[in-house]
């Protein structure tokens, strides 16, 4: 016994010494994930860097649908870049509603929010991540970093274009972050990784920020027509600084509408041009129906490679409900959530029946006006994003969870939206060329020029109505009230203040809190007024 | 070898002096001082392998003897007598109680000391005094048996594990469970894949004590690990000259639930439906179903136990060979064990090299149940049968609808609970190995001097599957199409080698016995998992990337203890850690700590007393540190590419994507500092003893998941040092003989424990208001109903203050306007209540009477709160009528006095007093001596009785938030133990 003992004895004190001379403190990744160093050591890394920038618009994570997820405070789902953008500009505005239970979602469409609203917050949290990321991307690209880790030729000059976006994205990010919270924390490549604490820039200063990095890069980043689909371009630049300066007075005080309507023309000159189906900007295959020409920017999706909860999963599957059949949306089934109020179906001319094509209504078994805003049945539900293609086939996912379709972030519709507000502002152009833009819409929408308006309709009440009838569900409502000053104070629609005939609200609510979370924590950050 | 060689031929020397020698002793082996029989007492022949053990009235006979032949009779805690064989018939034998083995050596972490002489709070709890039953796991054999040890039992399912918590653990998002160090080898405290509780490896039966280490003079020697407190777990072992001894032990046990979840009933449920306006009754089946009833059985299990020991002059070895087997309340759920346990033990050159190698073979297999059934029996339509044949679902109803000319279930439906148990098919196996291999080398040229060698390995492999087939509504998205798969599989690996020297002198000039220890260790632990499964929008597998993660931890350390004239005990030890888990300066730390006794029962004025038999004061002060903190590469930045359909589209091309993961290159260690005194004092001889101690302990640089302040990092959590707590407690432990008579005895435990934890700083900021929502709860998405903050205990609940009207009715929606703008919003939640309890205590009472014997444990729990989850979720009209499909869910009965529409989740209405007092255990047996067979026979039966006010199910769940809760079982078990 004590031979086979001592065999074991010798077997084991062998193998623990050669142990003990492993022992090792320093001790890195050993499985797919690697430190910076050893990623960048491989070229592509930079093109899937990059497509992290991008995709964090679209998913939620590193596993698709769902599993490790970029942000941990909320559901991953629910935390998604579009879903929650979405949520901000059209919840909180007459265009949609939402039954579900979860956390604080019906506060958003009372707007009786309060800095503790996890939506708020993670919308913030994931602004600032997409903005640490892209900060990130510049670090790792500096020409510096670049000629020591030997990266030349081709895919050096692509990395200086990919820098370009990057600070693209960034711009985007932060004019997210100025439309909604005003004065958010702010960061740049300059700032390490670590917990220390942010300064808070001031709406001025985000403002001048975004518009030089916009006017720095222009010559950078692709001209139109010369990029791949789902990259930004030259296009997509100039709809951020049309965007940003049309809604100049409510960042800085003084208004920039001459600013606006340059940029706005050269979208419209562009190459890009309304598709004549105004259906087909909605549908699984807006990547190739037409649509495409139209679309400047879109967050893409698909059902096979790129999936989430959140973004056009969240947006179609949500608003399907009631008596609604999922296969005419090309889902598998209806999360029974989104739907509207009355106050946009009368946008429309004939109401859900109108004449006008936008009106993408479904109205069999709903009610027009919501008595209980938890059951999906009131309210009309909408029916204008779809995951079946122009002949009516579901999109790639077999399964019917994952839709293919992309969501138009900044389209040319749009653009012609805001040269004939821009105009009406004093901004400059003409007012025939106004009219006619708007005309170019309304021919699209009805069918033919019956319904076109004069020049002495163009007034700017017209712009905002005609901007909900475009744009609805787009992601653009919230922005534009507040620009018009009918988000809070003034402007009344069902369930506005959590009353079914609605009321107004604080005019603070024109700004979201800072969360209270991130008050907390950094203590160089003080609330918006009112909060 | 020269030893085996010996005895190896003393055997055969003695076969054939068999057949000479015929001659035989008897006699009587009884106590010197009480005249009482002692059973069980050794009785061997010197140097051969021939001896018995004396039966229950201390008689012993032995044969084969010739003239000359040494007998050796010893049992613990009495000197051991040698008395040589001169051809007496008979020898009656008074054995004294030594002294030296009576001051029972406890372990305290590399080295041992005695009870007497220990300084930090160590409580050492026996096999004599463990919970009795079919215990498959073993923390539970120490439920209610220490002041400061709280162990939650763990739910109802088979070989689950509990939780178990010392002064209540210290961190917020670190681990809070002790690290548990089993025959010298400290567990991975993250447990290992694949099992329901890592603990199981280690066989209940084969567990010779336990020593509980409380407070960090006695932990610090463990360092980085030592925050909540370190569990030594030491195994049987074969005792040296004892002879051949075999054991059969048997555990037959039946269970059942005795409570349900009160649900409507199928009458109720049409009634609510019917007169709910707007709702459709067509939707209604026909049926009655009690799905509660359809999901549980009663189940059944057994533990066998087969043990065979010898010990020889040198040598001796235990072998122990386990199975057990259990189903569980819920249908499906299935746990067995096979497991091997090998002790041997060799001296070598005169006692100078002691060897002893233990090993643990573990097959732990299981049928895991899909819990999702619990939930989905207290929501599923009472009306609707469990089967429907025209149905394409396996015979099964589900709720169903037509897609695309299809008949498939409504996705979002609740799904039949019985189906989801019978339709998965999901097993798992794990086979681990936890080898120790101990050295102990006492110097040849210096005796005092020891050198202790220790290699550990416990490596676990697991492979398992979940299948559903193609029938199956749980398939949801692709039922019909195909079945779901899923194969998964890990390694666990965690190597050891420590070795220490010690030095144990006395000097003579000082009076003062002084005990030198100093080390050093390595522990390096390997996880791997691979995972692949069915995915829908892929005709094959999606194979998940091989996930790995490997830390290490390197120490040295050092103890110091001195007992100057018996009277005055210094103690001081430190540990140097090094963590792979953090970078740079943060890399090492240093954890010392420092401890004094006063051994007042030794002082003159005392000696003299009869009645005071021991009093000691002890106070200790320590550092100790957590690195539990979930992650690997935190101090590291890496980055992580995604898989699967995560990709982006650029042009017609989609691309994979990297990810830079957030990290703390400041990360350091989260460090405790704990203050302790104690007073341990006995009485009469020790028949009545007990230890009072009172603790203070701070946690700093507390490890958190907390909320980064937005665009400092890459993620809105991030582990970092955050804040600080502050726990407080006093621990009282009694131990008395009420009764100590010849034929009679009755032994009493009682301890209680007074806790208080607070959470002191929260934020890297200093805002006061700061809060973190913590527990997330059943019903909507991202909902949560406790917080952290500042000056509240961390399992405080955060809710709205519920108004009620006249009637005492709650009124729905209806709220106390805390901050008075005359709005409710999440601004007028407040804290409310917690979790914790205020105290807690354990009460044994254990009975002999001649060969019957009888025990009973209670225990109690008091200041605990609990979140209703069951009640809150599905307790209003519109949980059951707003669904998002053609389907209706039941509800839970408090609708009926509530009467909410809508959730009100966030009501204290659902925060319930959860005190309770429950009978846990009830034990008789009875022994039946035989001559050549002892025969005992027990019967069990556990969580007998629980006296509470809460309307939940079980009041005991140890995050305080009740929902789907998987019901504890009643049991039943009889014990058969033979031992030849």
């Amino acid at each position: 016994m004590f031979k086979t003992f001592k065999s074991i004895l010798l077997v084991f004190l062998g193998v623990a010494l050669f142990w003990s001379c492993e022992s090792d403190l320093e001790l890195q990744p050993e499985d797919n994930r690697s430190t910076a160093e050893n990623t960048f050591d491989s070229p592509e890394a930079y093109k899937q860097f990059l497509a992290k920038l991008y995709a964090g618009l679209a998913i939620s994570g590193q596993e698709g649908p769902a599993g490790n997820p970029d942000l941990q405070g909320l559901d991953e789902g629910f935390s998604q870049y579009l879903r929650l953008y979405w949520m901000m500009q059209e919840l909180t505005t007459e265009t949609a509603v939402i039954g579900w239970n979860d956390g604080t979602i019906k506060d958003l469409h009372a707007q009786n929010w309060t800095s503790g609203n996890e939506f708020i917050r993670t919308m913030y949290s994931r602004l600032m991540y997409q903005v640490a990321l892209t900060n990130e991307f510049l670090r790792q690209t500096t020409p510096e970093l670049l000629d020591s880790r030997g990266l030349d030729g081709a895919e050096r000059e692509n990395v200086a274009g990919y820098r370009a976006e990057a600070r693209f994205l960034r711009a985007l990010h932060y004019y997210h972050a100025l439309d909604l919270f005003g004065n958010p924390p702010f960061v740049t490549q300059e700032d390490p990784i670590g917990a220390f604490l942010p300064e808070q820039i001031q709406s001025q200063e985000l403002f001048d920020f975004i518009a030089s990095e916009l006017e720095a890069i222009e010559g950078e980043i692709s001209p139109v027509g010369t990029s791949e689909y789902g990259r930004a371009d030259q296009a997509a630049l100039w709809m951020l600084q049309a965007k940003l300066y049309l809604n100049a007075e409510v960042y800085t005080g003084s208004p920039q509408y001459d600013r606006a309507m340059e940029v706005t023309q050269k979208v419209i000159n562009s190459d890009y041009e309304l598709v004549e189906d105004y259906q087909k900007l909605f549908l699984a295959d807006n990547n190739e129906n037409g649509a495409e020409q139209e679309i400047i920017f879109p967050i893409t999706f698909d059902g096979n490679n790129t999936q989430s909860y959140g973004g056009m999963a969240f947006i179609i599957h949500a608003a399907v409900g009631g008596d609604m059949d999922p296969d005419d949306y090309g889902v598998s089934s209806g999360w029974a959530g989104l739907r509207t109020t009355s106050a946009l179906v009368e946008q429309f001319p004939g109401e859900a029946e109108s004449d006008d094509n936008r009106a993408l209504f479904f109205t069999e078994g709903q009610t027009k006006e919501i008595d209980d805003i938890s059951s999906f049945t009131d309210g009309y539900a909408v029916t204008k994003f779809k995951n079946i293609d122009v002949d009516g086939n579901p999109g790639s996912d077999g399964t019917g969870e994952f839709p293919d379709t992309d969501f138009p972030m900044f389209r040319l519709a749009d653009a012609y939206l805001m040269y004939a507000e821009a105009h009406l502002q004093g901004g400059g152009g003409s007012l025939s060329e106004a009219t006619n833009l708007i005309n170019e819409l309304r021919e699209r929408a009805y069918g033919d020029s019956s319904n076109n308006i004069s020049e002495n309709d163009l007034t700017l009440d017209f712009i905002l109505d005609e901007r909900a009838r475009e744009l609805y569900w787009e992601g653009h409502r919230r922005t534009d009230r507040v620009r018009f000053g009918v988000f809070s104070d003034r402007g009344l629609w069902p369930w506005k203040g959590n009353v079914p005939q609605g009321t107004t609200t604080g005019a603070h609510r024109d700004l979201m809190p800072i969360p209270a979370s991130d008050l907390g924590v950094n203590t160089n950050l003080t609330q918006n007024p009112g909060y | 070898m020269k030893t085996l060689f010996k005895s190896t031929l003393m055997l055969l020397l003695m076969l054939p002096m068999s057949f000479f020698a015929q001659e035989s002793v008897s006699g009587v082996v009884s106590e010197s001082a009480s005249g009482l029989p002692v059973p069980g007492a050794n009785v061997i022949v010197k140097g051969t392998t021939n001896g018995t053990t004396t039966d229950f009235d201390g008689n012993y006979t032995i044969t084969n003897l010739e003239s000359g032949d040494v007998l050796v009779f010893s049992f613990l805690g009495f000197a051991t007598q040698e008395i040589p064989y001169e051809g007496q018939t008979t020898i009656n034998v008074e054995l004294d109680e030594d002294a030296a083995t009576l001051e029972e050596v406890v372990l305290i972490g590399y080295g041992s000391t005695s009870e007497q002489d220990a300084t930090g709070s160590v409580e050492k709890v026996s096999s004599e005094s463990f919970n009795k039953g079919a215990v498959v796991s073993p923390e539970q054999l120490l439920s209610g048996k220490s002041a400061g040890v709280r162990i939650t039992p763990s739910s109802g399912e088979p070989g689950g594990g509990g939780e178990i918590r010392i002064r209540g653990g210290s961190s917020l998002s670190g681990n809070n469970s002790p690290l548990i160090v089993v025959d010298g080898i400290p567990l991975d405290q993250r447990g290992v894949q694949g099992v329901r509780n890592q603990l199981n490896s280690i066989n209940p039966n084969e567990i010779e004590d336990f020593v509980i280490l409380k407070d960090a003079a006695a932990t610090s020697i463990y360092g980085s690990r030592a925050s909540n407190g370190v569990i030594l777990i030491t195994t049987k072992t074969g005792k040296k000259s004892s002879p051949l001894q075999l054991e059969y032990d048997l555990k037959v046990s039946a269970g059942r639930i005795i409570d349900k979840v009160d649900n409507l009933n199928a009458q109720e449920f049409r009634q609510l439906i019917e007169s709910t306006p707007g709702t459709n009754p067509d939707l209604l089946g026909d049926t009655e179903t009690d799905w509660q009833d359809e999901i549980y059985q009663t189940s059944v299990g057994a533990i066998h136990n087969l043990t065979a020991s010898q010990g020889f002059e040198d040598f001796s070895y235990r072998v122990n060979y386990n199975h057990t087997s259990q189903t569980g309340v819920l249908k499906t759920d299935v746990y067995e064990r096979n497991a091997l346990n090998i002790s041997l033990n060799q001296d070598l050159f005169d006692n100078h090299l002691k060897l002893a190698l233990t090993t643990k073979g573990i097959v732990d297999e299981n049928r895991f149940a899909d819990q999702g059934a619990i939930g989905a029996a207290v929501a599923f339509d009472p009306t609707q049968p469990v089967y429907d044949e025209s149905l394409p679902f396996g015979g099964y109803f589900e709720h169903n609808t037509v897609s695309g000319g299809r008949l498939i279930p409504q996705l979002q439906a609740t799904r039949n609970p019985l189906a989801l148990l019978e339709t998965l098919d999901g097993r798992g196996k794990t086979m681990r190995n936890i080898t120790n291999l101990n050295a102990e080398y006492k110097f040849h040229f210096l005796p005092e001097l020891n050198f202790n060698v220790n290699a550990g390995f416990d490596y676990a492999e697991n492979e398992g599957h979940n299948r559903r087939p193609t029938f199956a509504a749980a398939n949801g998205l692709y039922i019909q199409e195909r079945e779901y798969t899923q194969e998964y599989s890990g390694i666990n690996r965690n190597t050891l080698l420590d070795f220490y020297f010690n030095y144990k002198t006395e000097l003579e000039a000082l009076d003062t016995e002084m005990d030198l220890t100093a080390g050093h260790s390595y522990q390096e632990f390997y996880i791997q998992n691979n995972d692949e499964f069915t995915v829908a929008d892929d005709p094959g597998y999606r194979i998940e990337p091989t996930v790995i993660n490997r830390n290490s931890l390197e120490s040295y350390f050092a103890r110091a203890s001195f007992d100057i004239a018996n009277k005055y005990l210094i103690s001081g030890s430190v540990r140097r850690d090094g963590s792979s888990r953090f970078g740079g300066d943060n890399k090492w730390s240093t954890f010392p700590s420092a401890s004094v006794g006063w051994k007042i029962h030794n002082e003159d004025f005392l000696m003299d007393s009869n009645a005071l038999s021991e009093l000691k004061l002890r106070a200790g002060y320590g550092v100790t540190g957590n690195q539990e903190i979930g992650i690997n590469y935190g101090y590291l930045g890496v980055y992580s590419p995604s898989v699967g359909p995560a990709r982006y589209q650029f042009g017609n091309q989609f691309y994979n994507t990297l990810r830079p993961e957030e990290f703390d290159a400041e990360l350091k260690w989260e460090e405790l500092q704990t203050y302790n005194v104690g007073i341990d004092f006995g009485f009469f001889n020790n028949r009545l003893s007990g230890t009072v101690e009172a603790y203070y302990r701070e946690t700093e640089d507390l490890l958190a998941t907390v909320p980064v302040p937005a665009g400092a990092n890459l993620s809105d959590l991030l582990v970092t040092n955050v804040g600080e707590t502050v726990s407080k407690g006093v621990e009282v432990g009694l131990n008395g003989t009420i009764i100590q008579k010849e034929d009679f005895n009755w032994d009493m435990n009682y301890n209680i424990t007074f806790q208080d934890l607070e959470i002191t700083r929260l934020s890297l900021g200093e805002n006061p208001d700061f809060f973190i929502p913590q527990g997330g709860i059943s019903g909507g998405v991202g909902n949560n109903i406790q917080i952290w903050k500042e000056g509240y205990d961390p399992s405080t609940f955060f809710v709205f203050r519920q108004v009620y009207n006249e009637a005492g009715q709650p009124i729905e929606g209806a709220y106390a306007d805390v901050n008075g703008d005359n709005e409710i919003t999440e601004a007028d939640k407040v804290p409310y209540k917690k979790a914790n309890p205020d105290y807690f205590m354990g009460f044994t009472n254990t009975m002999n009477y001649k060969n019957l014997d009888f025990s009973f444990t209670f225990r109690g729990s008091f200041g605990n709160y609990m979140y209703n989850n069951t009640q809150s979720g599905n307790g209003f009209v519109t949980a059951g009528t707003v669904t998002p499909q053609d389907y209706y869910s039941n509800l839970n009965s408090n609708v009926l006095e509530s009467n909410f529409v809508n959730n009100q989740f966030f009501s204290d209405y659902y925060i319930q007093k959860a005190d309770f007092v429950k009978l846990d255990n009830i034990s008789i047996g009875y022994l039946f001596p035989g001559d050549k067979v002892d025969f005992r026979t027990s019967l069990t039966a556990t969580n007998v009785w629980t006296i509470t006010d809460y309307e939940g199910l079980d009041p005991e769940i140890s995050n305080g938030i009740d929902n789907n809760f998987y019901p504890r079982s009643t049991n039943v078990v009889l014990g058969l133990n033979l031992i030849f």
